[in-house]
This record gives structure tokens, sequence and C-alpha cells, in this order.
């Protein structure tokens, strides 16, 4: 039986682990990447409590996990209801809120930063040039994460819509159409129907939005890099700062190691709730 | 020579199969590749590497055959992974001396002392740029170029005000403060694309505001970066930003769009580099009648008149591992020919100007750029005599520099203080300084 999970454990070991194993020892060294690394100890980890900007990214993570893990996901769980409900608009409306996942990344950032935020040549310039008086969000280290939050969620909502929706279409129509028989309106529906019926598909979505939540780097590295004054740092872009401009890669390992925490803190969640409920069926 | 469309079209595959050709390796003619990364350049510029340095240099011989590749923005952190796994190009272009530095004390690049002695650029170059790349009395690359911050103006705007060109901060704040009350912004300036324009902006503060002589003092580790000096530059650049005179948009717009207001009359002046005058899209024509150039006055009490900023915009070396150093070598030595410096001037101009004492910027005059002409000659005037302030890119070490620019949006947008700024600041570059990051010094006179 293991012989057939040797290639892809293999494979895994090469471009996974050893990585990763790699990435967790630089921690535990001084090293400006080109030069001969030297011993820290805890240094590294010890200089990233120290730095203020480290705890502004950590916030900022959590503040971004909050926000992925209610306003995409409520805006995707009630289009996916309605689309449900309506199969004939299905086709038409799946294409367009999904269209934003395969723009890629850079472009998207690149419209939003040009030609929606941009006091110059944004609607933001024509709507202040029209009596509105609105200053560009990504400017203001006070809302720059949400303005960048707002562009991920544009991107990322019609993706999780589409994933709950074929989520939905799994669940018995008898068991739809009971509910609507017993005068269930549209959400009690979605709350005692729906939902129970999609959970394993929302559990998993929900874990790996916290996992991709303390790994985002893109949108923020495109639209605002961090800026202004660390207002929408995280921790990915104090890692690739401390990396690739302060040449300081065991700063940057040990705020990879923090990342990567978060991440195996949600895996074990998910384990754990899968275990579970293989018990309860069992 | 010209050639038959059948000939063309047979050299295409070799073509092809040499730009692909690894480090180290023969061309299908028998000539030794050179590889080289270059990282951005706009379309006029990727022209001007093709036609004035890669189709020229492999024209003017037979023993090497020089292969560019264009990297993009990534270059820099491209270049260090490539060195350290031994797959780098054989001429290894930095972002500066301050890049340099960690390159060449992890020994990846080769020490050039013997090609300087072959070609004499020991003599040939100006003594000031090419010091910043000796390392412990051996010299690891040659300068590229020499830049300074400027003062861009937009002259018929001075005109039809009356202003007069400031001479120091007061002149300077009683033009701004004109252009406020007519809506114009005083200074063009915006980092939406590049967060390194604060640091083109701190390089004018901290030279001249506290001078140049305690800018070096505090580099050489004589005087700490929280001295008043530097207190109040900063404070300077804080009073100014509060004040409106980078717009209310600096964080929004990008350089090209920043720029461009001073072109079109909505801004007065700009901080900027000598590479501007390669951008054609900022507007500057040849000659010009809308916009000016001269070197920053001073802001402070330090010193009176102007400052020029020594920068040494990239470094050219060699990489350790190159199995084809002379040919590397060769592409040096063609760079600094006057025929190359003529046309890569002519066409990508302040991008290339060579810190060269034989080719003096009188060579220049036949280009028809005069606002770029009489910025290199002022600055090859005041480099060769020693009168520069220091630019951060190019002498202060990368995680103090890094902190100088993210740093200073803390400070004008009032999340911390001056003093405690410069605290951290001083932190970095102690903690640097003992590790030997420092980029050397060169001497400056009065």
């Amino acid at each position: 039986m293991w012989l057939f999970a040797l290639p892809a454990l293999l494979i895994n070991i090469c471009i996974i682990l050893v990585p990763a194993v790699l990435t967790f020892t630089a921690a535990f060294f001084i090293w400006d990447g080109v030069g001969t690394p030297m011993w820290a100890g805890l240094a590294n980890f010890q200089n990233m409590v120290a730095d203020p900007v480290f705890w502004s990214a950590l916030t900022n993570n959590f503040i971004w996990t909050a926000i992925f893990l209610t306003v995409p996901v409520c805006l995707a769980l009630v289009m996916a209801a309605a689309l449900l409900m309506a199969p004939k608009a299905r086709i038409v409306v799946q294409s367009i809120i999904f269209l934003p996942r395969i723009i890629a990344v850079a472009v998207t950032g690149r419209i939003f930063q040009g030609m929606i935020f941009s006091p110059a040549t944004g609607i933001v310039a024509w709507l202040n040039e029209h009596g509105f008086s609105i200053s560009d969000p990504l400017a203001d280290p006070d809302r720059s994460l949400y303005a960048v939050a707002a562009v991920d969620i544009w991107h990322w909502w019609g993706f999780l819509a589409v994933v709950f929706l074929s989520a939905m279409r799994q669940i018995s129509v008898d068991q739809i159409e009971a509910a609507r028989l017993d005068g269930a309106g549209f959400f009690a529906l979605f709350r005692h129907v729906l939902i129970p019926g999609i959970r394993p598909t929302l559990t998993l979505m929900l874990i790996l939005t916290v996992i991709w939540s303390f790994q985002v780097f893109e949108f923020i590295f495109i639209v605002t890099r961090g800026g202004p004054a660390y207002g929408s740092e995280v921790l990915a872009t104090f890692a690739y700062r401390h990396a690739f401009f302060e040449g300081d890669v065991g700063q940057a390992a040990a705020a990879a190691c923090v990342m990567s925490l978060f991440g195996l803190c949600a895996t074990a969640v998910y384990l754990w709730l899968q275990i579970t409920d293989d018990a309860q069926s069992t | 020579m010209t050639m038959t469309r059948r000939q063309l079209v047979a050299s295409i595959p070799a073509a092809a199969l040499a730009a692909g050709l690894p480090r180290g390796a023969t061309a299908q003619d028998g000539r030794k590749v050179v590889t080289f990364w270059f990282g951005q350049a706009n379309s006029d510029g990727q022209a001007a590497l093709r036609n004035d340095l890669v189709e020229a240099f492999n024209a003017s011989q037979d023993k090497y055959l020089l292969q560019l590749e264009v990297k993009g923005a990534a270059v820099n952190n491209l270049l260090k992974v490539a060195l350290v796994a031994g797959n780098g190009p054989d001429i290894v272009q930095t972002a500066g001396p301050a890049y340099l530095t960690a390159i060449a004390n992890a020994g990846q690049v080769l020490p050039l002392d013997d090609f300087a002695e072959k070609y004499k650029w020991k003599d040939r170059f100006l003594a000031p740029l090419l010091n910043t790349s000796v390392y412990g009395g051996k010299l690891y690359a040659l300068p590229r170029d020499y830049e300074s911050m400027h003062l861009f103006y937009n002259k018929e705007l001075f005109k039809q005000n009356g202003w007069k060109l400031p001479t120091n901060r007061k002149e300077m704040e009683e033009v701004a403060d004109a252009a406020l009350a007519k809506g114009i912004i005083p200074f063009g300036a915006g980092n939406a694309d590049w967060k390194g324009v604060n640091e083109w902006l701190m390089t004018v503060f901290f030279n001249n505001v506290a001078g140049p002589d305690n800018v070096r003092k505090a580099l050489a580790g004589e005087l700490p970066w929280t001295a008043p000096p530097f207190v109040e530059a900063v404070e300077l650049s804080k009073a100014w930003y509060n004040k409106g005179y980078f717009g209310k948009n600096y964080f929004s717009l990008t350089i090209e769009q920043s720029f461009l207001q001073v072109v079109n009359s909505k801004a007065a002046m700009a901080f900027s580099g000598t590479w501007s005058f390669g951008t054609k899209s900022y507007g500057m024509s040849k000659p010009d009648t809308v916009m000016d150039v001269m070197p920053t006055p001073t802001l402070g009490s330090a010193f009176s008149g102007s400052l020029v900023h020594l920068a040494c915009g990239a470094t050219l070396s060699i990489a350790k591992t190159s199995q084809n150093a002379e040919g590397a070598a060769a592409v040096f030595e063609f760079m600094l020919t006057r025929k190359f410096y003529e046309t890569m001037n002519r066409d990508w101009p302040g991008k290339w100007a060579l810190p060269v004492k034989d080719l003096p910027p009188d060579m220049l005059q036949g280009i028809g750029y005069p606002l770029f002409e009489k910025t290199i000659a002022n600055l090859h005037e005041a480099f060769s005599k020693g009168q520069y302030g220091f630019t951060t890119w190019t002498f202060w070490p990368g995680a103090t520099n890094s902190y100088l620019i993210e740093g200073i949006e803390q400070v004008w947008l009032n999340k911390i203080t001056p003093d405690a700024y410069l605290t951290r600041m001083q932190t970095l570059f102690s903690q640097e300084a003992k590790e030997g990051k420092v980029p050397p010094l060169p001497p400056r006179t009065a």
C-alpha cells in the first residue's frame, strides 16, 4: 500500500519538506543571502518581537483573516443560494462573478490602483471633479489595508460562490422541496437546509481562508507594498522586505515560521474536525 | 555589409541558439559567450541596449559574443540567488555600491585589479566614484554612471509669476508658499510606483539641511544620526510634507504623473535625479522651452550655495564563477570608447554617463540636449573637485536605507516622532557598521 504513496511522498519531501526545514533552520542564522550564515540562536525571533512593525503586521493579518472569514463568505453563500433557486440565471451570473478570478492578480491590482482609487486617473478623481471630496484610501495608513482587502474580496468572492453553489447542488432536491412544502422561506431554507448541507465544504473553505490569510502577499505587494507608513504591512511583506531589501534572510525566515505556525494551527483544527466527523458517522 | 533575405533567415536560428547559450559556452561562430543581465529598461532603453551595446560590441571584434537578458525589476534578487547557486551571468550589474557591498564581501565577484592595470582603469575613472567599489584594497566593480538629485523647475511658470530661483531655504519657502497660494503644487512628487522616491527626498533633506560634512561624519560613525542637524533635516521634511509642499496625493501618484505636473504647470518644481533625462515621456524636449534644472540650493545653515549629490546608480563586476572574465572585461573596455559613450547618451541620456576622465561631458555637445549637457558637465566638475553630498542609495547600508525609506512615511503621517525615527536608524546603522556593511566613503572637499 505504502508503495503507491511513495512517488507523491518523495516529491513532497523534496519540494516541500526540505525547503521548509531549510527555512526553519535559516531562522536561527544571520545571513545576508550571499555570504556565510552565522549562528544567531533566538536573536532573529527576539529582534522580531522587539520590532513594532512585526506586531502591526501580525495584527493586520488577524484583521485580514476576520474580514475574509466574514465578508466574502457571506456574499458568496447568499449568491450561491440565490443561484440555486434561479437556475436560468445561473450560467450567465456564474460567468460574470467568476471573471475576476481569472484576471491576473497584477492586472487586477493595477486596475484598482490606477482606474478606481487614483486621484489622478481613477473614479476617485472623477468624483472629486464632480463635487465629492473623496481621498484615495490606498494613501491613508488607517484605510489602506481595508482598501486592498476590498480589491481581493472582489477577486475572491465569486470563486467562493461557485464552490458553494456546486456543494449546494449536491443537496437532495427532495429535502429542499420538503422544506418549502413545510413553509420555509429563503432565509429559513438557507439556515436550516443549505448551510448544514454544505457544512464540510464550508468548513474546508473557512480553514483554507485562515491559511491563505496568513500567507496573503500579492495584492498587498502590488497595490501598496505594505504602506503607507506600514499601514497595510502583513507578515509576508514584512518577510519579503527583510529578505530582499534589507539583506536579512534570517529575520525573514523567522517571520515565515510565524506565518506557518498559524497555518499549522488551522490545519490541525481541520484534521480534528474531520476525525470528529468520522467518529460521529461510524 | 548588407545581408540577403536568405542569409537573414538562416541567421535567425543561430541568433536564437546564441541567445540561449549558457555561461562559458561557445557560439556557433567560435566566439566565447559573455552573459549580462539587465534590470528595468523602457522601450527606448532596450533598443539602445541592443543597438549601441550588444550589436556594436559584437560587431567590434571576433573573440566574444555578448548576450543580454533584460530581467525586470526583480533582477537584484535573482542575481543574489543565481550567484550563490553559481549560475549568475558573467557581468554582474548591481544597483550601486550599497548593493555591491554584500556581494563583494561574500566573494561572489572577482577583484578587477589585474584588468584595471591592463586597461588603466584606475587612471581613467573619477576617483570618488571608483573608490566606492574598493574593499580591502581591492577593486571589485566599475561605476556605470554618475547621478545626482537636482531641482527641476518649470521656467515658464517662474517667469509668469515673477518668481526668482531660490538660493536658500527662506527663498525656497517663499516660492513654495506663493505657488500654494495660487493653487500650484510647489514640488511635484509621488511614490505610488516606487517607494524609493522617499529616499530621493531624504537625500536632499539630509545633505542640504544637515550639510554634507555632517552626513559624511555620520556615515563614518563619527556623529550619531540622532544629532541635532539630522533632527532639523527630518523635522523640515515633515513640516514641508504637512504644509502640502508635495501635494495632497504623494502616496497616490506615480513618478511619471508627478513629474508631468511640473511639465504641465500644475507644479512648480521637482526634486528628481539625473536619470529623469532618459525618460522621453517626461516631456523634456531638446532643447527645452518649458523645463530647466539646477543643483539643489542649501536648505540649512551648514553651507551656502548649492550642492550636487554623489551617486552611482549601477556598478559592473565580473562573477567569481565566470568562465569568460576576459570577455567581460573586454565589454567594459568597449563601454569606455568614445563612440559608445556618444551613441548611448544620445539614445538613452542619463543612464550610461560613464564617470571617465577621458570621456569629458563636452563630448555630449553634439547630442543636442542642452539641459542634460549642462547637468553632466556640472556633475563632472563637482565630482572631480570632491564637492558633493552623499546619496542614500549609494552610501547607506541595506537595512538602514530600507528603514530610511519606510520609516519616514511614519514621520510624515504623524505615526512616530523624528527623534524615534532617527533613534531606530542609528540602531540599525550601528549594527550594520559593526558588520562591515557600510560602503566605502570617498573624501570630500569644501
